[in-house]
C-alpha cells in the first residue's frame, strides 16, 4: 500500500542518486554536501522560532578514499530504501546496520551503527524527506501518553480508537513511531506536561494529577525519541495546548528541555518539524533548590563542563537560563525530581506542581 | 731456598746483576712474534684474512703509486696441511737489492714518514704475514718481482732472522714471468677457511671502493671477479710535511734532532707546512713569551721628581772623566723621558747605544761593568716608585664599582712583588702567582674581593703592558735537548693561529665513484654518496665520505649493512669499536623514514652504509688497523656524510611511500567508484557510465583522452595535477594522419611512418589544470596504440 507520501520520498532519494549519476557523467568528482552538525553551527530561525543548522557545510567528497566509501553506502543505501519504499516495508535502523551485511561489495557495509544512523540523517538533510518517511525507525519506540485524549491511531491492523485515560492501562498510550498516523479526535486537557523520570510519572499517575488537573502526561524517559517530540508538537500546535516541561535539576536535563523546546543539534534539520519553542521549563530550577530546601548532591566536573558547555551553547543563551545556570554554578549543587518527595509523597502534586504552574500562568 | 740464598751472596753484586743477566734487547721481530695479535695474525682464519689485505692493500698502493690501473689477482690453495697464499699485481715490480728488506725487515717502508694518504703506513703489514707463514709452516716466502725494463724477473726464497730482524735469503734467482711487470708473493701458513665470509667481504668491499681496480679471487671453494668500472686513477696525492697543530711533543723532539735547520725560524719554514716568513715569527714570539717570560714596563722619573736619574748614573759611573761622565748621564736621562714607559732590556740598549756614542767623542771606554753600574742606578731610579704605576693598570683592568682603597692595596702588593726580581722578567705563570697573592692578600687585609675574572683581568693588564724581551730564541740544537724548552715551543705552536693543512694529499673516492662502486655491488633501488670538505684532525686533513644504497636485492631481513673504509681499505673486524659504527648508531635513522626500532643502534632494513674515511693519518685504535678511533672532529664529519646521503634517501623513501599510497587509493578508489557508478546505473535506470574522467580527476592525475567525430580525431591532455606536467606521447595510428594540429601555442608533434604505421610524437608541456589538444583526421577504419612517457604511470590515466 504505497501512498503519495512514499512516492516522494522515493523520487527524492532517485533525485540524489541521478545526481551522482550525473557528476560521474560530467567526468566530475561525485560529492554530497551536507551542513556541518555542530553547536558552532546552528544557528535561531526568526520565522519559525526554532534553532536550524546555519550555512556551514561540510563535502563528502570521492575524492578521500573515506569519502568515497560514504557515498558507495549512500548509493547502496538509497537503492536500499528505494526497494523498500517500493515493497511498502519498513525496517529499523539497526536492521539497516545489519542488512548491510549482505551487500555485496565489502565497502559499501557499515562498520558501526552510528555509522548507518548518521547516513541515514545525512540522506534525510539532503533528500529533504524524514526517516519516518523513508519507513525507518528507531529501535526503541515512542514513550507513553496518559490523560483525557482521544484520538484514533492509522496501525497495520487497521484504525484503532483509544482514550488515554479510559483505554489504557497504568502505563498510559504508547506512542507510535510515526505519530502523523494519529489524528486526535477529542480532548478535555488543559496543558501538556512532560515529565522526565518514569518515577515521577508513576507519581503524578498514582496521585491522579492527571485527571485532577486535565493534564496531558507526556513521559520522556530521558532524551525523548523523535516521536515524542513530534507528538508533543502536534499537541501544541493541533490543539493549542501549553507545554510544559519538569526534569531533574541538572544540566542534562536542561538539555532534555532544550530538544523539546529548541530542537537537537543532531536534528537541527527537523527542528521545524520536531520543537516546541513555546514549551515551558518548570523545574527543578537551580531557583527551586534554594527556595524548597532541598536535598542536593554536589556538581561533579563533568556537571560543571556540561554547564558551562550550556553557557556558550546559543540555544541556552537567554537571560533565563543564564541567570539559573550562574546559580546552579554559584551553589555547585543539583537536585533530583525525587528530591521533593522529602515534604511527603504528596508534596509535588499537592504543592510544588500547582504552585509552579500558577506562576507560570499555566493554572 | 737455601741454596737460592747462598747464590746471592756468592754473587756479591746482589739481585741486581742476577737479573741484568737475563735482561737484554729483543729485536723487533721478536716482539711481534709474541704479539701477533696487535698486527691481526691472532688466529688461523683471521691470519689468512690479513695476510691478503696486507698483501692487496700493497699491491694497489703500489700501482697507484706509479700510475697503473691495479689487476690483483689473489688464490687461496690447500697446501696438505697449510694454505698457500698467492697475490699477484701488475704493479711496477721492486728492484732486486729492495725485495728482501720490503718483505724481510719489519717496518721497513717508504711510507711512515711521508704525510700522505696511503693504505699501509707502517710497513709492518705484508713482512708480518711472512713472519707468520714461516713461524707457522716454516716455509720460506717465494716472491717473485719484474720492473718495468726488466729482462727476467727476479726471484727470491725468504725469512726473516727474528733476532736481528734481517732478512735471511734461501734462494736468489731470476726466473720468466709472463707479467711484463709485477709482483708475487706465495706464503704457506697454518690456517683455515672459517673466516670465509671475511675474506669474500674484504675482496668485495675493496672492489668497491676501488671502482678502477679488476680483482680476482680464487679459493678452494669459490671464484669471484670484479672488472674495473672506470679507468680514471684516484688522484695522485701530493705529499704533505706535518702541520705544526698535529706534531706531539715525542715526534717534535725526533724532528728537532733530524733537521739540517740551525735557527728555529728555518726549521719551522723548512720543516713543517703552511709555515712561512710571517707564522715563523707568530711562533718565535709566542715562543718566547714562553721561554722567557716578558719584561715589565714602568714609567721613568720625570725631571721633577726627586729620584734624578741623571744624578744617579752620574754617582754610577767613576773615572771616566767629568765632561764625558756629565753627558753620558745627561743623555740617558734625555733618552728615559722619551719612553713612556720602559723595561729593563731598552734601558740596557738605551745606556749601549749612548755609551758608544760617549766612547766615540771621548775616546774613553765605557766597559761592561761601568755599563752594567749605570744600568743599574738607572733602574733603581726608574723602580723607586712602582705603586702609581701599578695603580693606573689595575685600575684600568677593574670595573668601576671596585673601592679605590681595594684597588690602590692591590696595586701596591703587586708593585711590591716585583722588587724580588732585579730585571722585572717574567713569564705568564708567575705573574699570575704575583696577581693571586697580592689579591688574597688585599682580600685578607682590604675586605674586598678580587674573584677569577678580576684576576684574569688584572694578570691581563699586566702581560699586555709588559715588552716581549728582545732576547734571541734558543738554537735549534738547545731546543732539542732541553725537554721543556720544546714543550714551549710545542705549546708556542699549537697557540698560533695556522691555516688548516693542504687537501691535496687527500684522494677521495668521489662521491660519483662510491655510487658506482655501490652500483656494481648491489642490485638496490636507490643509491645515494657524498663526499664532505676536507677537514683537519691535529695536523692530519682528512675527508669523510659516505653511500648508501637501499631496496632492491639488499637482504631486507635484520639490520643495515655498515661498510666501513679508511684510505681505500675495507675494514673487516672490530666493527662494534669503530667510531663509524657509533655514528651510524647514534643517528636516529627513523628521522630518514627508515626503520630503527627502539630510535637507536644500527637500522634495520634493506640498507647498506658506507663509510669512506681517507686522510694522511687515520687514527685507529690499534696497529691492526680495524676500526677508526672515536676522535670528535672526525665523527663530526662522519655523521654530517652519513647525514647528507640520508637525506637523499629519506626524499625518495618519502616520494616512494607517497607513489605507494597513491597507487593504494587508486586501487582502493578503483574497486568503490565503478561498484557506485553500477549501483547508480541501476537505481537510475539510465546507460552504463564511464568514470575514467572522474577517476584522472580524483587522482589529481593527467588525463589522456582521445575523442572522434566521424573522421577528426582528438587527443586531449588535461592536468589535473598541481604542477605542470611534461608529457612525452606516441600514437601509432594505422592510417595516414596528414598533418595533426595543435593549438595555444603547444608544441607541433612529429610524425614517422615506419612499416604501414604513422608514429605521432608529441610533447606538451602542460600547466595545472591546462589541457592540450591534438587534433587530425584519419579514417573510420584506423585504430591507435597511445603510449606515454615522462611521468610516472601513477599520476597519468590513459583512457585512449
Amino acid at each position: 500500500m504505497s501512498t503519495d507520501t512514499d512516492a516522494d520520498a522515493r523520487e527524492q532519494l532517485i533525485d540524489l542518486a541521478e545526481e551522482f549519476y550525473d557528476q560521474f557523467a560530467g567526468g566530475d568528482v561525485p560529492k554530497m554536501q551536507i551542513p556541518t552538525r555542530t553547536k558552532s553551527n546552528i544557528e535561531y530561525d526568526e520565522e519559525e522560532d526554532v534553532w536550524v543548522y546555519g550555512d556551514r557545510e561540510s563535502t563528502r567528497s570521492a575524492k578521500t578514499i573515506s569519502g568515497a566509501e560514504k557515498l558507495l553506502k549512500a548509493t547502496y543505501t538509497i537503492d536500499f530504501l528505494a526497494r523498500q519504499l517500493d515493497e511498502d516495508r519498513s525496517s529499523t535502523l539497526r536492521e539497516l546496520y545489519y542488512l548491510s551485511e549482505s551487500w555485496d561489495v565489502d565497502e559499501a557495509q557499515f562498520n558501526s551503527q552510528d555509522e548507518s544512523n548518521n547516513l541515514i540523517e545525512d540522506l534525510e538533510i539532503v533528500s529533504e524527506v524524514k526517516r519516518e518517511d523513508f519507513h525507518m525507525r528507531p529501535e526503541e519506540s515512542g514513550a507513553k501518553v496518559m490523560g483525557p485524549l482521544l484520538l484514533r491511531e492509522q496501525t497495520n491492523r487497521g484504525d484503532r480508537e483509544i482514550h488515554c485515560q479510559d483505554d489504557v492501562g497504568q502505563g498510559g498510550y504508547q506512542i507510535p513511531n510515526n505519530p502523523d498516523t494519529i489524528e486526535f479526535l477529542d480532548n478535555d486537557a488543559e496543558f501538556v506536561l512532560c515529565v522526565e523520570t518514569g518515577g515521577m510519572r508513576d507519581r503524578l499517575v498514582e496521585n491522579g494529577f492527571d485527571d485532577e488537573y486535565d493534564a496531558l502526561v507526556v513521559h520522556l524517559g530521558g532524551q525523548p525519541a523523535r516521536a515524542t517530540r513530534r507528538l508533543i508538537k502536534r499537541l501544541h500546535d493541533e490543539l493549542d495546548l501549553p507545554v510544559t516541561v519538569f526534569t531533574d535539576g541538572d544540566p542534562w536535563s536542561y538539555r532534555i528541555f532544550g530538544s523539546v523546546s529548541y530542537g537537537s543539534i543532531k536534528s537541527a534539520h527537523l527542528s521545524e518539524y520536531l520543537a516546541t519553542p513555546e514549551a515551558q521549563f518548570i523545574g527543578i530550577r537551580p531557583e527551586d533548590i534554594v527556595e524548597y530546601e532541598l536535598p542536593t548532591d554536589p556538581l561533579s566536573d563533568s556537571d560543571i563542563n556540561a554547564l558551562e558547555s550550556e553557557l556558550e551553547d546559543p540555544r541556552f543563551q537567554t537571560d533565563y537560563w543564564e541567570e539559573q545556570i550562574e546559580l546552579q554554578l554559584d551553589i555547585g549543587k543539583k537536585s533530583e525530581q525525587q528530591s521533593l518527595a522529602s515534604y511527603g509523597l504528596d508534596f509535588v502534586t499537592d504543592t510544588y506542581l500547582p504552585e509552579r504552574l500558577s506562576e507560570m500562568g499555566v493554572l | 731456598m737455601t741454596s737460592h740464598q747462598s747464590q746471592l751472596g756468592e754473587g756479591g753484586g746482589g739481585i741486581a746483576e742476577e737479573l741484568a743477566e737475563s735482561q737484554q734487547s729483543i729485536s723487533i721481530a721478536e716482539f711481534f712474534e709474541k704479539n701477533k695479535h696487535m698486527l691481526g695474525f691472532d688466529s688461523g682464519a683471521r691470519g689468512l684474512v690479513t695476510a691478503v689485505k696486507e698483501a692487496v692493500d700493497n699491491s694497489l698502493d703500489a700501482c697507484e703509486e706509479a700510475g697503473i690501473l691495479p689487476d690483483i689477482y689473489v688464490e687461496i690453495q690447500e697446501a696438505g696441511d697449510y694454505y698457500r697464499l698467492i697475490v699477484e699485481d701488475n704493479g711496477p715490480g721492486i728492484t732486486r737489492e729492495q725485495i728482501p728488506k720490503v718483505f724481510g725487515k719489519l717496518l721497513y717502508g717508504s711510507r711512515f714518514h711521508k704525510r700522505e694518504q696511503n693504505r699501509g703506513q707502517q710497513g709492518i703489514g705484508i713482512s708480518a704475514a711472512v713472519l707468520y707463514s714461516q713461524l707457522t709452516s716454516g716455509k720460506p716466502a717465494k716472491i717473485t718481482s719484474r720492473t718495468k725494463d726488466g729482462v727476467d724477473a727476479e726471484y727470491f726464497e725468504l725469512i726473516i732472522d727474528t733476532d736481528t730482524n734481517e732478512p735471511e735469503i734461501d734462494v736468489e734467482d731470476t726466473t720468466t714471468w709472463d707479467r711484463p711487470h709485477g709482483t708475487r708473493i706465495e706464503i704457506e701458513m697454518e690456517a683455515n677457511m672459517r673466516a670465509r665470509n671475511q675474506l669474500h667481504d674484504y675482496i668485495k668491499d675493496t672492489a668497491v671502493v676501488n671502482p678502477h681496480a679488476r680483482i680476482e679471487l680464487r679459493e678452494p671453494e669459490r671464484h669471484m671477479k670484479y672488472e674495473r668500472v672506470t679507468d680514471q686513477l684516484p688522484d695522485e696525492t701530493e705529499e704533505i710535511r706535518p702541520h705544526p697543530h698535529g706534531v706531539e711533543l715525542g715526534t717534535l723532539i725526533k724532528m728537532l734532532e733530524a733537521t739540517d735547520s740551525y735557527s728555529l725560524s728555518g726549521f719551522l719554514q723548512g720543516e713543517f707546512t703552511r709555515v712561512g716568513g710571517k707564522t715563523s715569527d707568530s711562533v718565535t714570539d709566542n715562543f718566547r713569551d714562553r721561554h722567557f717570560g716578558r719584561e715589565m714596563v714602568w714609567r721613568p722619573p720625570q725631571s721633577h721628581e726627586d729620584a734624578d736619574v741623571e744624578a744617579a748614573v752620574e754617582d754610577a759611573v767613576a773615572n771616566k772623566g767629568a765632561e764625558a761622565t756629565a753627558e753620558f748621564a745627561d743623555r740617558v736621562a734625555d733618552g728615559l723621558e722619551g719612553y713612556e714607559r720602559v723595561a729593563h732590556s731598552e734601558l740596557v740598549a738605551l745606556i749601549d747605544d749612548v755609551a758608544d756614542d760617549i766612547e766615540g767623542k771621548y775616546d774613553t771606554v765605557f766597559g761592561s761593568t761601568v755599563r752594567e753600574n749605570a744600568v743599574e742606578a738607572a733602574w733603581a731610579a726608574v723602580t723607586a716608585e712602582l705603586t702609581s704605576d701599578a695603580y693606573a693598570l689595575v685600575d684600568e683592568a677593574t670595573t668601576t664599582r671596585k673601592d679605590d682603597a681595594a684597588v690602590e692595596g692591590l696595586a701596591d702588593r703587586l708593585a711590591d712583588k716585583f722588587d724580588e726580581e732585579g730585571r722585572h722578567r717574567l713569564t705568564r705563570e708567575e705573574l699570575e702567582e704575583y696577581v693571586r697573592r697580592a689579591a688574597d692578600s688585599t682580600e685578607e687585609y682590604d675586605d674586598a674581593t678580587f674573584g677569577d675574572t678580576a684576576r684574569e683581568n688584572v694578570a691581563d693588564a699586566f702581560w699586555d703592558a709588559a715588552e716581549r724581551v728582545p732576547d734571541d730564541p734558543p738554537k735549534v740544537r738547545t731546543i732539542a735537548s732541553e725537554r721543556d724548552t720544546a714543550s714551549d715551543l710545542l705549546e708556542a705552536m699549537r697557540e698560533t693561529d695556522i691555516i688548516a693543512p693542504p687537501t691535496d694529499c687527500l684522494a677521495p673516492i668521489s662521491a660519483d665513484l662510491i655510487e658506482e662502486g655501490l652500483r656494481k655491488e648491489y642490485d638496490a633501488d636507490f643509491y645515494a654518496a657524498s663526499t664532505r670538505d676536507a677537514s683537519v684532525h691535529g695536523g692530519d686533513p682528512f675527508i669523510v665520505e659516505a653511500g648508501i644504497a637501499h631496496g632492491g636485492d639488499i637482504e631486507s631481513e635484520g639490520k643495515a649493512e655498515v661498510m666501513r673504509f679508511a684510505n681505500r681499505v675495507p675494514l673487516v673486524y672490530q666493527r662494534g669499536a669503530c667510531a663509524t659504527t657509533d655514528v651510524v648508531k647514534s643517528i636516529n635513522w627513523r628521522n630518514y623514514n627508515v626503520d630503527q626500532p627502539g630510535g637507536s643502534g644500527i637500522p634495520n632494513g634493506p640498507t647498506v652504509i658506507m663509510v669512506h674515511v681517507a686522510s694522511t693519518n687515520v687514527p685507529f685504535t690499534s696497529e691492526s688497523k680495524d676500526a677508526v678511533a672515536n676522535v670528535p672532529e672526525l665523527e663530526h664529519e662522519i655523521e654530517l656524510a652519513i647525514r647528507e646521503a640520508a637525506r637523499d634517501l629519506k626524499s625518495f623513501l618519502k616520494k616512494r611511500r607517497s607513489m605507494q599510497q597513491r597507487r593504494e587509493k587508486q586501487d582502493k578508489l578503483a574497486t568503490i567508484l565503478p561498484e557506485m557508478a553500477e549501483k547508480l546505473t541501476e537505481v537510475t535506470d539510465n546507460e552504463q557510465l564511464n568514470i575514467d574522467d572522474s577517476l584522472a580527476r580524483i587522482m589529481n592525475n593527467v588525463l589522456i583522452d582521445r575523442e572522434r567525430d566521424g573522421d577528426t580525431v582528438r587527443l586531449v591532455v588535461e592536468n589535473n595535477s598541481d604542477r605542470a606536467a611534461d608529457v612525452d606521447l606516441t600514437d601509432i595510428v594505422s592510417a595516414d594522419p596528414g598533418d595533426p594540429a595543435t593549438e595555444n601555442g603547444h608544441v607541433a608533434p612529429s610524425v614517422v611512418e615506419m612499416d604501414g604505421e604513422w608514429f605521432v610524437k608529441w610533447s606538451p608541456s602542460v600547466a595545472s589544470g591546462e589541457t592540450a589538444t591534438l587534433e587530425y583526421s584519419v579514417g573510420d577504419e584506423a585504430e591507435f596504440d597511445v603510449s606515454v612517457e615522462g611521468i610516472e604511470d601513477e599520476r597519468v590515466t590513459i583512457n585512449a
